[in-house]
């Protein structure tokens, strides 16, 4: 039988995972820079990986690192076409500032 | 300690480093600040692992494998991933240049690959790595060369304005904390309340070799044997052989969509990219004195 996680254990994993994912909530809410906030949606990503991949070790399966394999393929998607935008916007209006698209807001 | 106190003032000193740390404009009191908030941050950290430490009493090494899960020398990696991983992703939200920011986030990955090692998630660790430092990063540092503003006569060393004032650090830190605090508390009391599930444990390396014969024709109970056997147990089964097996047994529905969600993601990146943009930056009205030929675009 392979050694587990103990709930304790866990616990440290979930709260690295859970700072990693506030501190990705908090740069995308104050940066301005277009890039650095798609950053810091890839931040909230690994927080959530971490504790995929925790309570996988803590069930003792393979389940939850199955599920990190889906998160990456999103987020090689959401990269691809994230960025495609952002240059089209940078080309618009020659800056990465949100503030400069406030009018697509309403 | 009953309540987890101590989790709250590393929770409010954490909020207070943040702020501290956040781009500001020149000049003002603020800006001078951040090496106090990096001070503070470290505290914060410090604070978050005591609490653990003091709710376990791991003062003693011995005491690490019973109460963890895993031994003393495997877990001190734990600390020393995590403290690089949050500095890291810190850096990467108050650093004033994108190519830094991106920088420190490779550092992220490779520290969070390191917490996957120590869970003994291999492959988890290298996919991460070549995925996100290997392909996904290369692509950011592409739009950010490719999107970077001319810099400012006279003041070429500047960030533009917008990478150096960030929006509102003060209610983003507050609120941000505010749900760090919460989370933190409810994964503080997990083992009071979260038991691991016995049924959801997978199969011995014995069984799973056992299956992999059956599927190639052997007869069960020499399947079985086999699967026992010393020379089969040596080699075991590895993380990768369990994760390969896992995606394809039981999701492979799954599997076809995420196919199709990366066909999709593939024809619309095709699509923007070769969208005609009406470019005003260029044509009409340059906001930022024309850069040289071909430096942009």
């Amino acid at each position: 039988m392979p050694e587990t996680l103990t709930a304790l254990g866990l616990s440290h994993y979930l709260m690295t995972g859970a700072v990693l994912f506030v501190l990705g909530l908090i740069g995308f809410v104050t940066r301005r820079n277009l890039i650095i906030m798609f950053l810091c949606t890839e931040m909230m990503f690994q927080g959530v990986a971490l504790s995929l991949v925790a309570g996988a070790k803590f069930h003792a399966n393979v389940t939850g690192q199955t599920f990190v394999i889906f998160v990456l393929t999103i987020a090689a998607a959401e990269a691809a076409l994230a960025l495609g935008l952002v240059v089209m916007m940078f080309r618009r209006r020659g800056t990465l500032d949100v503030d400069a698209w406030q009018a697509m807001s309403g | 300690m009953s309540t987890p106190l101590l989790l709250y003032i590393a929770s409010v000193i954490g909020a207070i480093a943040l702020i501290l740390m956040m781009p500001r404009p020149e000049g003002t009191p603020a800006s001078r600040l951040t090496p106090i908030g990096a001070l503070l941050g470290a505290a914060a950290l410090g604070g978050l692992w005591l609490a653990i430490a003091f709710k376990a009493d791991l003062v003693t090494p011995d005491a690490f494998k019973g109460v963890v899960g895993l031994p003393a020398t495997t877990f001190a990696y734990f600390y020393v991933f995590s403290a690089i991983a949050v500095a890291a992703a810190v850096r990467v939200i108050t650093h004033r240049r994108p190519v830094y920011s991106a920088l420190w986030f490779i550092m992220v990955v490779l520290a969070s690959a390191g917490l996957f090692l120590t869970l003994s998630a291999d492959f988890m660790a290298f996919a991460m790595v070549i995925i996100y430092g290997g392909a996904i990063l290369v692509t950011y540092m592409f739009v950010i060369m490719l999107a970077s503003q001319p810099r400012e006569p006279g003041r070429e060393d500047q960030a533009p304005e917008y990478d150096r004032v960030s929006r509102d650090p003060l209610w983003a830190c507050v609120a941000g904390f505010l749900l760090l605090a919460v989370l933190l508390t409810v994964c503080f009391n997990a083992d009071g309340t979260v038991q691991p599930n016995p049924a959801a444990a997978m199969a011995s390396d014995a069984e799973v070799i056992a299956t992999q014969l059956t599927d190639r024709g052997l007869d069960a109970e020499s399947a079985e044997q086999l699967g026992s056997s010393p020379e089969y147990a040596a080699d075991g089964v590895s993380n990768v052989e369990r994760v390969g097996l896992d995606l394809f047994e039981s999701h492979p529905l799954a599997i076809e969509l995420a196919g199709v969600i990366l066909l999709v993601s593939l024809i619309g990146a095709v699509v923007i990219a070769k969208t005609r943009v009406e470019d005003l930056f260029h044509a009409g009205r340059p906001v930022q004195p024309q850069p040289a030929e071909g430096e942009v675009g």
